[in-house]
């Protein structure tokens, strides 16, 4: 049996070496390394996903012995948690890599920065030992930081610094928390699985862990009041690094919620459910209305994203109280699919001010105006995502949202009020549209060229995704629903 | 395939077609729609016949999607089919010179789409996937001309407060589908107790949206900004009437409470919207506030126990009231403009539109033998008939007395005036044939309303007190409405009228303002935050600079002094060896003899 997870997690990696190894050539060469490696990956995950999940556990599961003292492995494999998620960041590095095929800017660093950035990310979500998945979650760090630091825009310093003392400071606790499921664990072991089955952590203890993971995962989600690092790293990233911040990075924050602290720490978890809850609405709540007060569009969406992270918390959260396992695969189908939709619907939104921004050269709203006349395509496309993005059905952030609510409702009615977020983000969204494309073009923006090919073909996949998993999201929700519906704890 | 396919595909690969090719958009368009009627047809016939279809679809986990026809949705559709077709071809006219009609009616038959959608949604899924697919069509319809001053605020308001109203429909529906287990329609029906009483509540607050009734009737003028076959289509069997149609399926489940809720809002409505239109200086927000106004009778029906009945008045209102926005279109057309002032005359200038104008208005009043006349008079004889009810035909009267009034003067300011030169040409022809045919529907519809009766299986009580009643009251608003200025009729109500009775500043007052004060107030609270966390940073930072000086001035130095120390003792050893032979032997006999003096002495020490 071909190992292809393994192969999907180091295959970017290799990439990344082989263009060290190359002679330093055109920026050319540089981007087809990239572009081939990544889609070369997307097939792998693709193959992972006929591959499929089985219920009750994980699958594909590829395990090599590294320190056998410590129980620690080289453990991987994917479920429905993980392997939706994988596949968004395969296609959303790919993407990336083709809007990037044009920027002449130190070509082969940024490659190869992403390319590991890839091969952290894609191994965060199949990693089955608790060392590999925080080494993968930690390079990913320093790969972002560069990234920031190094291709961003005129604050960067400041952002990127207030990146890494977060994501620094933020990252500790949940080693702390690893180390002390591994303690526990008896004999002593690494591998989630065992974590998952056994839950060595209880009372106290568990408590302790389960803050020590919340409070890393909310840095990383980001949950209010732990989320200022994230407007500032957007509005600083490249285009590419926002996308690849907001669709792939976030979801370790949430993955992390579901894959840690809720399989391994469920009574705890339960416990401390509705604290999580009320974190989770006051994001959802907060993040909806520091964005209509936004007039820089990418802030906008940043702050958006708080709000739709938000609704993912509290279906985990949701999925921790309910007693209810109808319920609780409900909030957690949801939840999962939220990841998703997000992944796809902000990853096209950030490239769209992306666009925007490199033919206006601004972001200011009030500035803009009557873009949709001079460009049709690209005002067409910002419409759709912001109606998906909004909730609208149809589109990817209808379902999801439509079961989270659902199971809050039934498990705990008061936290519905969180839903009153989906008329403010309709209202925030009709506003930049109003004032971005509507109305009459200022004559400043008349000569401006509509989206060409490469940047159709980046948009495409995602706007074909969001209609499919809006209309039809079982082909997703099943996969997602194999894993919710086995859970036993 | 499936009878419910042939209902929705033909308008949405129309609608793709016109997005694709590059054909003209109005033929492929009217194919579409037309298609959908005799489909719809089908699934009508069918029912007469005792046959429902239905049609299953993955959806959620344990939520399929389901499309179902039954009797009231076999109705539904065929009437959504027909005005749309005749919308659509009245359009063809209208929209002849404008240079984006593509996007229009790709928009337009998306919208049909929708509408089809929700009137045979069999899961709650399904139902609010359509219902909000009618909110963004309408959104896109009435920002159509966008690049206008003023239509993209329009456009957002409309779809925002009918979102805010939404939020009724989400909750209603997880009220239902948690107390009942599944998203099926129909299963959800048998709700009883707290959770009918609550999801029912909830659901009238979304069909309150929805159908522009009081406190939240205010969008539905200020929707005008979009082409007039827009407000034809949407003010009759679609955006609007996804309110009450709502109501009307849910109806068995209400408990008698909420009945009496939905009966006190449409009541409500249907006097205030009646006087805001007594008070409309524009023929088409006249019409607008009308719509509220007879929405409010069918809530009213609703309330009274009477669904059928509140059917039988969509249908007919459906009919009329798609043709009197149509007649306004041409009279539009003609002037430039829909301002009372500025269309005095313009009825003498197209006489037969307005003769169609004139039928379709005497029916909406009441008067025998059109359409209005039979559903406004089983309206009133429900009420008569409900318990405890009297109050309930106390407005129903009311409300048609104000009917009769604000259509007389709508007759009466488009007739008085002179005549400017009339144009006819090939739009009109088109504008007249769409409108004709729903004029004839509207005069003639009433001769069905048995047949309906009996497919549904709910006969209106009859009630020769509440025909004279009804009639009496029709003719007096008539007459009123012919006489009287509306502004001498509301006399003192004259200024509230005009401001659309809107409470607490109306929606921008009590929603939108204290919605951008909180963003305003997060906002400050962010930028708190943020200096607060770039503080502790600073802090951090400035710590890390001191203990790089402690480190610098102090451990550093002490190793760097070490160092120096060490060096500069090895410098002074260095020039003890000097290569002279004679200096070192000196150096080493002294040595050897402070060794030999020591060895000497330690014993004697110790």
């Amino acid at each position: 049996m071909i190992p292809i997870v393994s192969l999907a997690v180091f295959l970017p990696l290799l990439g990344a070496f082989v263009l060290l190894a190359l002679p330093r050539g055109s920026a050319a060469l540089s981007h087809g390394v990239g572009i081939a490696t990544s889609a070369v990956t997307l097939l792998l995950t693709l193959v992972m996903w006929a591959r499929g999940v089985v219920p009750g556990g994980f699958a594909q599961v590829e395990e090599i012995t590294w320190i056998e003292a410590i129980g620690a492995a080289y453990r991987v494999g994917v479920d429905g948690f993980s392997l939706p998620l994988i596949l968004l960041t395969a296609l959303l590095f790919l993407l990336s890599f083709i809007y990037q095929a044009k920027s002449g800017d130190r070509a082969r660093s940024f490659v190869i920065l992403m390319l590991m950035l890839e091969t952290a990310s894609i191994g965060t979500f199949a990693a089955l030992d608790a060392l590999l998945f925080y080494v993968f979650f930690e390079v990913s760090l320093v790969s972002m930081y560069f990234m920031i630091a190094g291709w961003g825009e005129e604050g960067r310093q400041r952002a990127a610094l207030m990146f890494f003392l977060y994501t620094l400071l933020g990252s500790l606790p949940l080693l702390l928390a690893i180390l002390g499921m591994f303690l526990a664990s008896d004999p002593w072991t690494f591998d989630m699985r065992v974590w998952i089955e056994t839950q060595p952590l209880t009372g106290l203890a568990g408590m302790l862990a389960l803050v020590a993971m919340l409070f890393t995962f909310a840095v990383k989600i980001p949950a209010f009041p732990v989320h200022t690092w994230l407007p500032a790293a957007h509005v600083q990233a490249p285009t590419v690094g926002s996308v690849i911040l907001a669709g792939v990075m976030l979801k370790f924050g949430t993955y992390g919620l579901v894959r840690f602290s809720l399989q391994m720490l469920p009574d705890a978890f339960a416990s401390a459910g509705t604290v999580v809850l009320a974190f989770g609405v006051v994001s959802a709540l907060y993040g909806a209305f520091v964005a209509l007060a936004q007039s820089d569009l990418k802030r906008l969406i940043a702050y958006t994203s708080v709000n739709h992270m938000g609704y993912v918390v509290i279906g985990v959260a949701i999925a921790a109280i309910a007693t209810d396992p109808v319920m609780r695969a409900i909030a957690l189908d949801g939840a999962t699919l939220q990841m998703v939709s997000h992944g796809l619907v902000t990853g096209a939104l950030f490239f769209l001010v992306g666009m925007v921004k490199a033919r206006t050269h601004t972001r200011e709203m009030e500035r803009l105006g009557g873009l949709l006349k001079v460009m049709p395509v690209l005002g067409w496309s910002f419409i759709l995502f912001a109606f998906a993005s909004l909730g609208l059905p149809g589109l990817a952030h209808f379902p999801a949202e439509f079961q989270i609510f659902l199971a809050t409702l039934n498990v705990s009615p008061w936290a519905v009020v969180s839903i009153l977020a989906i008329v403010v983000t309709a209202g925030l969204y009709l506003r930049a549209i109003a004032l971005v494309f509507l109305g009459e073009p200022g004559a400043q923006w008349l000569k401006l060229p509509d989206l060409d090919r490469r940047e159709v073909v980046v948009l495409m996949p995602l706007i074909v995704l969001t209609i499919l998993v809006g209309i039809a999201p079982s082909w997703v929700l099943n996969v997602i629903h194999t894993t919710t519906a086995a859970l036993a704890f | 395939m499936s009878p419910l396919a042939l209902v929705l595909l033909p308008t949405l690969l129309a609608a793709l077609l016109i997005a694709v090719l590059r054909r003209p958009p109005e033929i492929l368009a009217l194919v579409g729609v037309s298609i959908s009627v005799p489909a719809s047809g089908m699934l009508l016939t069918m029912a007469f016949a005792g046959k429902g279809y239905t049609l299953m679809m993955p959806g959620l986990p344990g939520m399929p999607l389901l499309l179902v026809s039954d009797p009231l949705s076999a109705v539904l559709s065929v009437l959504v089919a027909t005005v749309a077709t005749l919308v659509m071809v009245h359009a063809t006219g209208y929209m002849r010179k404008d240079g984006e009609k593509r996007r229009f009616f790709a928009t337009m038959l998306m919208f049909v789409t929708a509408m089809q959608l929700l009137v045979l949604a069999g899961d709650w899924l399904t139902f609010l996937g359509a219902w909000e697919l009618i909110g963004v069509s309408s959104y896109l319809l009435i920002g159509f001309w966008n690049r206008k001053p003023g239509v993209a605020g329009a456009a957002t308001r409309a779809f925002l407060y009918t979102r805010s109203a939404d939020l009724g429909l989400y909750l209603g529906v997880f009220v239902l589908i948690g107390a009942a287990g599944t998203s099926n329609i129909a299963a959800t029906l048998t709700t009883f107790g707290t959770p009918a009483l609550i999801g029912g509540l909830l659901l009238l607050l979304a069909a309150m949206g929805k159908s522009a009734q009081v406190p939240m009737q205010d969008w539905l003028q200020r929707a005008m900004a979009g082409p007039t076959p827009v407000s034809a289509l949407l003010h009759s069997a679609t955006l609007v009437a996804a309110g009450a149609i709502l109501l009307i399926r849910v109806a068995p489940m209400l408990p008698a409470q909420t009945l009496v809720a939905v009966g006190i809002v449409g009541g409500v409505t249907t006097v205030v919207a009646g006087l805001v239109a007594l008070a409309e200086r524009d023929l088409k927000r006249l019409l607008a506030a009308s719509t509220s106004a007879q929405y409010g009778l069918m809530l009213l029906a609703i309330g009274a126990g009477a669904p059928v009945v509140a059917l039988l008045h969509l249908i007919a209102h459906a009919a009329i009231k798609s043709g009197l926005f149509l007649g306004a279109g041409v009279f539009q057309h003609s002037r430039g403009s829909t301002g009372f002032e500025d269309l005095a005359g313009a009825g003498r200038e197209h006489p037969r539109i307005f003769a169609g104008f004139a039928i379709s208005a005497l029916a909406l009043a009441g008067i025998p033998p059109l359409a209005g006349f039979f559903s406004k008079d089983a309206i009133i004889a429900a009420t008569l008939a409900a318990p405890g009810g009297i109050w309930m035909a106390v407005l129903a009267l009311a409300g048609t007395v104000l009917t009769g009034a604000y259509m007389a003067r709508a007759l009466a300011l488009l007739w008085r005036g002179a005549p400017q030169k009339g144009e006819s040409g090939d739009e009109l022809q088109w504008m007249g044939l769409g409108m004709g045919v729903l004029v004839a529907l509207a005069a003639g519809l009433g001769a069905a309303f048995p047949r309906m009766e009996w497919l549904l299986g709910d006969a209106p009580p009859v009630s020769v007190l509440a025909m004279f009643l009804g009639l009496g009251a029709s003719l007096l608003g008539l007459a009123l409405g012919w006489l009287v200025p509306g502004a001498r009729l509301l006399g003192p109500l004259l200024p509230w009228a005009r401001r659309g009775f809107a409470v607490g500043g109306g929606m921008d007052g009590m929603v939108l303002r204290p919605a951008l004060a909180m963003a305003q107030a997060c906002n400050a609270v962010e930028r708190r935050i943020y200096d607060a966390v770039l503080a502790v940073g600073r802090h951090a930072m400035r710590l890390g600079r001191g203990t790089r000086a402690t480190d610098e001035a102090g451990i550093d130095g002490f190793i760097f002094g070490l160092a120096s120390a060490t060096e500069a003792a090895g410098r002074r050893a260095r020039r003890l060896q000097s290569g002279l032979i004679h200096r070192e032997l000196a150096l080493t006999i002294a040595a050897t003899g402070i060794i030999a003096a020591a060895l000497l002495v330690a014993p004697l020490i110790y």
